[in-house]
């Protein structure tokens, strides 16, 4: 199925409907087909659910009502091509007094005593074939919602944009960065 | 830098058959931009094979076992090609490292039907592996042979599957390979002098290969910036130089140095002993 997505060109929901809408009257039979083209063409690549995380971290709370700068715990974000993700220790800076009571809290904390890290599922991933450095990207003043969306209200992140070849370029392409594929492509 | 650099520049743009026009040189970037290229002094190559070894492990190239070699489809970036000179016991080993000539007028580029190999602005001759669908035109068309198609998916024996370069993509069966200049070390360097707000240092950027030769035989420069390499630009300057198969005007941005022996007797019958044994 990811396959079929992946060679459909991506339209917007609101797209589907109009496109779905004028034609399906005219297709009594083929209505359901085209639904469901309609469904793979708007969802391609975007549609990806909230994977589950073995702590229920709420970004909401740190990035929204705490208002924590993301690069306070991405803190490679700035300089190298991975963002990163917060080591334990980290977490524990704030959370060997704050909240201690609560029983995700707890689960951190037992990561804290065994010495063994949280395994997060990845939400943005971009293929193999392809290089992302973050740096250059924060250093030209992306802002970090540009790509991963508004973070501070998701109580679970999820991925937002299809981060598909064309998504990049178009951001490049008005931006007049580069366009050459060995930016990219590795 | 050389005269075919300036040739190169001076190039009218053409227009393709497309009736877009073709931008010269000078347009995309260079000479007076970055022209990424290699100065190889061949007195200086011991025909060690550093070289070949390191590129091997940078680039994640699959090992050749003896069979892949009787077939000749062994992989290997760089080769050393090497060539016997006189007969037993006055026999000398000439050694011509051979790799991707990052060409000026690629006649690889032109026959891609689908664009994965192309100039970029900087003089490297790209190949875009996920663009590739294996015609192998380029392979063909290269005249240094230094294109190399997938037969097989590549494989590692354990614990070498462990060891690859996580900057490289691991090609799969079906496409062409080739030498990058380490396009993911100039990357690399082009991002952290960006992160650090300055210009790239004059020989910041090393392939595997340059770095690992033990007699600095390899000198990885920008053939725009004399300083760069200023004693390699300048021998080649001076006249020690040549590029490969030069006559089939390739603008090839590897650049050989060798000093021609005047003792050298060159007998007709010669020519039947030396060959390509590499």
């Amino acid at each position: 199925m990811q396959y079929l997505t992946a060679l459909l060109p991506r339209i917007t929901l609101k797209q589907a409907l109009i496109l779905g809408g004028a034609s399906a009257p005219p297709l009594v039979g083929g209505a359901g087909v085209l639904a469901i083209l309609l469904y793979l063409m708007a969802a391609g690549g975007t549609a990806t659910p909230a994977p589950e995380q073995p702590i229920a971290f709420d970004h909401s709370v740190h990035a929204g009502d705490a208002a924590i700068p993301c690069e306070f715990c991405h803190r490679g974000v700035g300089s190298q091509a991975a963002a990163t993700v917060p080591s334990v220790e980290q977490c524990m800076f704030c959370h060997s007094v704050v909240k201690t009571d609560s029983p995700q809290i707890q689960l951190l904390q037992a990561h804290w005593d065994t010495n063994t890290p949280v395994n997060w599922a990845r939400v943005h991933r971009v293929p193999d074939h392809v290089r992302f450095v973050h740096a250059p990207h924060i250093q030209a003043g992306v802002a970090c919602e540009t790509c991963h969306g508004d973070v501070a209200s998701m109580e679970e992140v999820k991925q937002v944009r299809s981060l598909a070849m064309g998504d990049c370029q178009g951001c490049h392409r008005e931006n007049s960065a580069s366009l050459d594929c060995a930016t990219c492509h590795k | 830098m050389s005269s075919s650099a300036n040739e190169a520049a001076s190039r009218a743009s053409a227009v393709s058959s497309m009736g877009q026009t073709i931008p010269t040189d000078a347009e995309v970037g260079h000479p007076e931009g970055v022209r990424w290229g290699m100065v190889v002094d061949l007195d200086r190559c011991t025909g060690c094979q550093a070289c070949v070894v390191a590129c091997q492990a940078e680039n994640n190239i699959a090992l050749n076992e003896e069979q892949r070699v009787l077939e000749r489809r062994a992989k290997t970036w760089i080769r050393i090609e090497r060539y016997w000179e006189g007969e037993f016991p006055n026999a000398k080993a000439r050694f011509i490292p051979v790799l991707c000539q990052h060409c000026g007028n690629a006649p690889c580029e032109t026959v891609c039907p689908v664009w994965a190999t192309y100039h970029n602005n900087e003089g490297l001759n790209v190949q875009v592996y996920n663009r590739c669908i294996g015609t192998r035109f380029c392979a063909n068309g290269c005249p240094y042979s230094v294109r190399y198609f997938n037969f097989w998916n590549p494989e590692w024996p354990e614990p070498m599957n462990n060891q690859l370069n996580p900057d490289v993509t691991v090609r799969t069966k079906g496409i062409i390979e080739k030498c990058t200049f380490c396009v993911q070390r100039i990357n690399r360097v082009q991002v952290t002098a960006k992160t650090e707000g300055r210009e790239i240092r004059s020989g910041e950027v090393q392939p595997a290969c340059a770095q690992s030769c033990p007699t600095s035989a390899l000198v990885f420069c920008d053939l725009n910036d004399p300083e760069s390499a200023p004693a390699q630009l300048a021998e080649a300057e001076a006249g020690r130089s040549y590029t490969l198969l030069e006559h089939f005007g390739t603008d090839p941005g590897v650049i050989y140095l060798k000093k021609v022996d005047p003792h050298a007797e060159i007998h007709e019958d010669e020519h039947v002993h030396a060959g390509a044994h590499a």
